[in-house]
């Protein structure tokens, strides 16, 4: 009998997982959803274009992952400093594949994904964080296009633990004389302690 | 008693020297004793690969029942409203120069109004870019509809349709009473275009209501989509 009550609890709430997953499966992009816009899927421009920088010495990798069906333009992608200690060189972009527009004639343009390499400098040594502007534009083959996409972002360090666990000269030292101060002040405070005993 | 002082001379400077290493720590990117406050200067994006996609990127629409008011500068750069248009059924266009699809639509747009002309209605082209650039265009490519042009201003206009994060070209279009009757985000074509005003001709001769016109827009566009 329990059995079967255990059946039917999970006949439940399978159903309604499956109506969960149904609501989720229809969770469509906005443009979907208006009952009297055009069901269409495109995505959303963060989706469709993602981005991410890595630097690695003093060059700046900056890396577009694109979705299917979609393209940038490779004359409407640059690579700017942000930081005001920053001086970043024009970035190296491989070169693009040729598609023939009949407004805009030959064009190259980037599809699935890309990366520019920027070699850079800093006047000082680094006393902003790493920051640089971004700025590409792309559409989807389906007839839609994007506004040109501004971005600032932080380049993320390639060598980001080794950077991280760079010490100071003298931290060693200083985590050793701390530590010794530690000890020395517990092992003479303790001995200038008395223990008070119950009068007998 | 001079143990007790001893003793904690020395725990003051252990103290001392935690202290120092703390506020001396160099921090990756930035000099020694600066440190960025937390939400200051937070990355914004410095990883679009890392976690999930970001789904809430563009907020839900909220596509108007009626046509919203607002007002644009035309070709002469005389502030129009879009109101100027009134008792006219709309097909509002936004577009951009730099965008090949939205230059695709243009014939089709030049064949709507004269098609349409006669039955009341009227193509409106929003071009969300600099003027200049867009008369030079609308000159060489013979644009003979209206033409409303903007920046902020146009974009303001893309969103009060609930087109918050632009995307071109979309067409809105609209009946007789001002009533917003569908939405098309991407390249139209004359399948699609016909559907929608067909739709907008029965409304505007009462044969049916909004809410009937809508479903069979959606559903003929969801029909010629499949077909495609």
């Amino acid at each position: 009998m329990m059995w079967l009550l255990y059946s039917a609890r999970m006949k439940i709430l399978l159903a309604a997982l499956l109506l969960l997953l149904v609501g989720v499966a229809s969770a469509k992009p906005w443009w979907m959803r208006g009952a009297a816009s055009n069901e269409t899927d495109f995505l959303p421009p963060d989706v469709a274009f993602r981005v991410a920088a890595s630097v690695d010495d003093n060059i700046i990798r900056v890396r577009w992952v694109i979705a299917d069906g979609y393209y940038l333009y490779r004359h409407r992608m640059n690579i700017t400093a942000e930081s005001p200690d920053l001086v970043t060189f024009a970035p190296a972009m491989p070169p693009g594949v040729v598609k023939i527009d009949p407004y805009f004639g030959s064009q190259e343009i980037y599809r699935q994904q890309v990366e520019a390499a920027v070699r850079f400098t800093r006047i000082d040594g680094g006393a902003h964080p790493l920051q640089i502007k971004v700025i590409y534009q792309g559409c989807a083959d389906a007839g839609l296009c994007y506004p040109p996409i501004t971005k600032v972002i932080y380049p993320q360090e390639t060598r980001a633990v080794a950077t991280a666990a760079a010490s100071h000269p003298f931290e060693g030292f200083a985590i050793l004389a701390g530590g010794l101060a530690f000890l020395f002040a517990g092992l003479l405070l303790r001995k200038g302690r008395k223990l008070e005993l119950p009068a007998a | 008693m001079n143990r007790r002082i001893a003793g904690i001379a020395l725990l003051a400077l252990g103290m001392a020297a935690g202290a120092w290493f703390q506020f001396t720590r160099v921090t990756p990117g930035g000099h020694p004793g600066i440190r960025v406050a937390a939400g200051e200067a937070s990355p914004p994006d410095s990883n679009d690969f890392a976690g999930e996609l970001p789904p809430g990127v563009i907020p839900p629409p909220k596509i108007p029942d009626r046509l919203p008011q607002f007002s644009l500068g035309d070709r002469s750069g005389k502030t129009t409203p879009i109101a100027s248009f009134a008792g006219k059924s709309l097909i509002i266009n936004f577009w951009a120069t730099w965008c090949a699809p939205c230059r695709s639509e243009i014939p089709l747009l030049e064949t709507l109004q004269a098609e349409w002309a006669g039955r009341g209605a009227s193509v409106v082209g929003i071009a969300v870019d600099h003027r200049d650039e867009v008369l030079e265009f609308a000159d060489r490519f013979k644009i003979g509809y209206p033409l409303l042009i903007g920046e902020q201003d146009a974009l303001d206009a893309a969103a009060s349709f609930g087109v918050a994060s632009p995307v071109f070209p979309f067409t809105v279009f609209t009946d007789r009473r001002g009533e917003v009757v569908a939405l098309f985000i991407g390249e139209l074509h004359k399948p699609q275009a016909e559907l929608i005003l067909s739709q907008v001709q029965q409304l505007n001769d009462g044969q049916i209501e909004l809410p009937a016109a809508r479903r069979a827009i959606t559903a003929g566009l969801s029909a010629l989509r499949s077909s495609t």
